[in-house]
C-alpha cells in the first residue's frame, strides 16, 4: 500500500503529478496534448450540434422556424428556456473541470451555424419556403453575455443571476434588427396585420392548422406596449431558475465520472 | 495463461512531413469520415430527389418500389454492421490487461478518438440535418404511416447508425484499453443507452401520431422523449474527462524519456 505524504496524497499520485508537470516542458508531450485537445474539441462540438438541434427543434422549433411565430409573449420565453436547459450541464462540467467559460457561446454559435444550414437545405431547398420567412434567430450575443458573466465573476451563482437573467431578458432586443421589417403594420382585405403575419397567411403550412400557432394568446389586451418588457422580466426569472436547476443536473452528471463492476 | 501482446507501436512518425504525417496518423478518421459523409450526402440527395415525387403515399406502387427497398437495405446493413462488429470486438478481446504496453495503450486511445471523430462527423453533419428535414416535411405533408421518406432517413438510418457505431466502440474500448477493462464506464454507457433508446422511443412518438394525421397540440409532448434521451449527451463531458485524465497521464509517461531539462 502506498504511503500518504503531508498533503494527504498517495506517493504514486505525487509522482504522477510531478510527471505531469514535467511533461509541460517536453515539446513532444505538448505536441501530443495539443493534438489531443483538437480532437476532443472537434468530437465534443460535433456531438453538441446534434444535441442542441434535437433539443431546440423539439422544444422551441416552431418559434424559430417561422418569422410569424416570433411574437412578444412566447418566443422570448420558450427559446432561452430551451437553450439554457441544454447549456447549463455542459457549462458546469467544462467550468469545474477545465475552467473554460465557453460553453454558452459554443452552443449558441453551433446552433446558429447548423440552423442556417438546415433552414437552407430543409426549408428552402426541400420544402420550398422562402428563407426570409424561415431564417433562424440569433442567440450568440446571449451566449457571450452568459460566458462573460462567468468569466468575470468566476462564480456559477453570480453567473446564474446575472448571465441567466440577461440571457432570458435580451432575446427580443438582440434579434430586433432582424425582425423590425417584419413588424411593420400592413392592411390586407380591411384587416390590420404585420408583414410577418401576412407571410404566414401566404405561405401555407398545409399540415399545421393556423390555430396551432401559439402566439399572443388572449382575448383582452390590457397591457398595451408593455407586453415585451414584461415578458423579458419573466423570461429573465425563468432563465435564472432553469439555468440553476440544470447546473445542478450538470453537477450530478459530472459526479458520475466513474466506473462500475456491474450495470445493475 | 493469457498470450502476451507483442504488438509494437510508434508514437509518432517524425520522419514524415507535417502534412503527410498528419494524414498518415489520421487515415482512419479521414477514410471513414469521408465514407460517412458520402453516405450521408447520397441519402440526402435521394431524399431531395425522390421525397416529394414518389414518397408522399405509402400505399402507392412507387413508394413500394423506391422507398421500401431503401428501408429494408438500411435495416439489413445497420443490424449486420452492429452484430458483426460487436461479435468481432468481443471474440478478439484482450484477456490480460497487464500485457498491454503503455505505448500500445496510448495508440488505442488515439484510435478511440478516431472512432469518435467519425461518429461526431456523422452526428454533426448528417444526423443533425436529418432532424429538421423531418420537421420541415411534417409542416407540409400528411403523415400516412411511420414510413415517410424523412423517417426512413432519420429514424432508420441517421440515428441508428450512431448506435451501430457506438455499441461496437463501447465493446472495443472495454476489451482493449486497460483502464476500461473488467469494468464499465458509467458516462460511456449512458451515452450509448441514450442514443440506443431513441429507437424504442420512436414507437411512443408514432403511437401518439396515430391519433391524427396532421400536426396537433398533443403532438408536442410526444416528442419530449427524444429531448430527454438527447440529454444523454450531457455525459460526454465526464466521458471526455475520463479520456483526458487517462491520456494525459499516458502521454506524460510515454514521453518522459524525451525530457531534456533546461540547463
Amino acid at each position: 500500500m502506498s504511503e500518504a505524504n503531508a498533503s494527504g496524497l498517495a506517493e504514486t499520485e505525487v509522482k504522477a503529478r510531478a510527471l505531469d508537470l514535467k511533461s509541460l516542458d517536453n515539446p513532444r508531450a505538448m505536441k501530443l496534448y495539443r493534438r489531443f485537445d483538437g480532437i476532443i474539441i472537434l468530437v465534443l462540438f460535433t456531438f453538441l450540434v446534434l444535441g442542441i438541434q434535437i433539443q431546440f427543434t423539439l422544444t422551441a422549433g416552431d418559434w424559430d422556424y417561422w418569422i410569424d411565430w416570433r411574437d412578444r409573449r412566447w418566443w422570448p420565453l420558450v427559446a432561452p428556456f430551451s437553450l439554457l436547459l441544454f447549456i447549463a450541464p455542459f457549462t458546469y462540467g467544462i467550468w469545474e473541470r477545465v475552467r473554460l467559460p465557453i460553453m454558452a457561446t459554443a452552443v449558441t454559435t453551433l446552433l446558429c451555424l447548423v440552423s442556417w444550414l438546415s433552414r437552407y437545405l430543409n426549408f428552402y431547398e426541400f420544402t420550398h419556403f422562402p428563407l426570409s420567412f424561415t431564417f433562424p434567430s440569433t442567440y450568440i450575443g446571449l451566449g457571450i453575455l452568459l460566458d462573460c458573466a462567468l468569466a468575470i465573476s468566476r462564480s456559477l451563482i453570480v453567473s446564474t443571476l446575472i448571465g441567466g437573467g440577461l440571457f432570458g431578458a435580451l432575446v427580443y432586443p438582440i434579434n430586433w434588427s432582424f425582425m423590425a421589417p417584419y413588424k411593420v403594420p400592413v392592411e390586407f382585405n380591411g384587416m390590420l396585420m404585420s408583414v410577418a403575419d401576412m407571410m404566414g397567411y401566404q405561405y401555407i403550412r398545409t399540415t399545421t392548422p393556423e390555430y396551432l400557432r401559439i402566439i399572443e394568446e388572449s382575448t383582452l389586451r390590457t397591457f398595451g406596449g408593455s407586453v415585451t418588457p414584461l415578458t423579458a422580466v419573466f423570461s429573465a426569472l425563468c432563465g435564472m431558475v432553469v439555468y440553476a436547476a440544470f447546473l445542478w443536473v450538470g453537477y450530478k452528471i459530472n459526479g458520475l465520472d466513474k466506473f462500475t463492476k456491474r450495470i445493475v | 495463461m493469457a498470450k502476451e501482446n507483442t504488438q509494437t507501436v510508434a508514437l509518432d512518425t517524425s520522419d514524415d512531413s507535417k502534412v503527410a504525417g498528419h494524414f498518415k496518423r489520421n487515415r482512419f478518421a479521414y477514410f471513414f469520415g469521408a465514407l460517412v459523409i458520402a453516405a450521408g450526402t447520397g441519402i440526402r440527395i435521394y431524399l431531395d430527389t425522390m421525397g416529394f415525387t414518389v414518397g408522399t403515399d405509402y400505399y402507392s406502387e412507387e413508394f413500394q418500389k423506391y422507398w421500401m427497398p431503401v428501408l429494408y437495405g438500411e435495416l439489413i446493413l445497420l443490424s449486420s454492421f452492429t452484430v458483426i462488429l460487436s461479435v468481432y470486438c468481443w471474440m478478439t478481446r484482450e484477456t490480460d490487461a497487464s500485457s498491454i504496453s503503455k505505448e500500445l495503450e496510448l495508440s488505442r486511445y488515439w484510435k478511440l478518438l478516431g472512432i469518435f471523430t467519425v461518429m461526431g462527423i456523422w452526428a454533426g453533419c448528417v444526423a443533425s440535418n436529418a432532424v429538421e428535414s423531418d420537421a420541415a416535411w411534417h409542416q407540409v405533408t400528411i403523415r400516412d404511416t411511420d414510413f415517410t421518406p424523412t423517417h426512413i432517413v432519420i429514424f432508420y438510418f441517421a440515428l441508428p447508425f450512431l448506435t451501430a457505431m457506438l455499441i461496437p466502440a463501447f465493446i472495443w474500448t472495454h476489451t482493449r484499453i486497460p483502464a476500461y477493462m473488467n469494468k464499465i464506464s458509467v458516462p460511456f454507457l449512458a451515452v450509448v443507452c441514450g442514443i440506443l433508446m431513441i429507437m424504442p422511443n420512436y414507437g411512443f412518438n408514432e403511437w401518439g401520431h396515430t391519433f391524427f394525421y396532421a400536426e396537433e397540440l398533443f403532438a408536442a409532448p410526444i416528442h419530449y422523449g427524444f429531448v430527454f434521451l438527447g440529454w444523454s449527451l450531457f455525459f460526454l463531458v465526464p466521458l471526455a474527462m475520463q479520456l483526458i485524465g487517462n491520456m494525459a497521464r499516458l502521454i506524460a509517461e510515454t514521453t518522459a524519456d524525451d525530457y531534456q531539462p533546461a540547463a
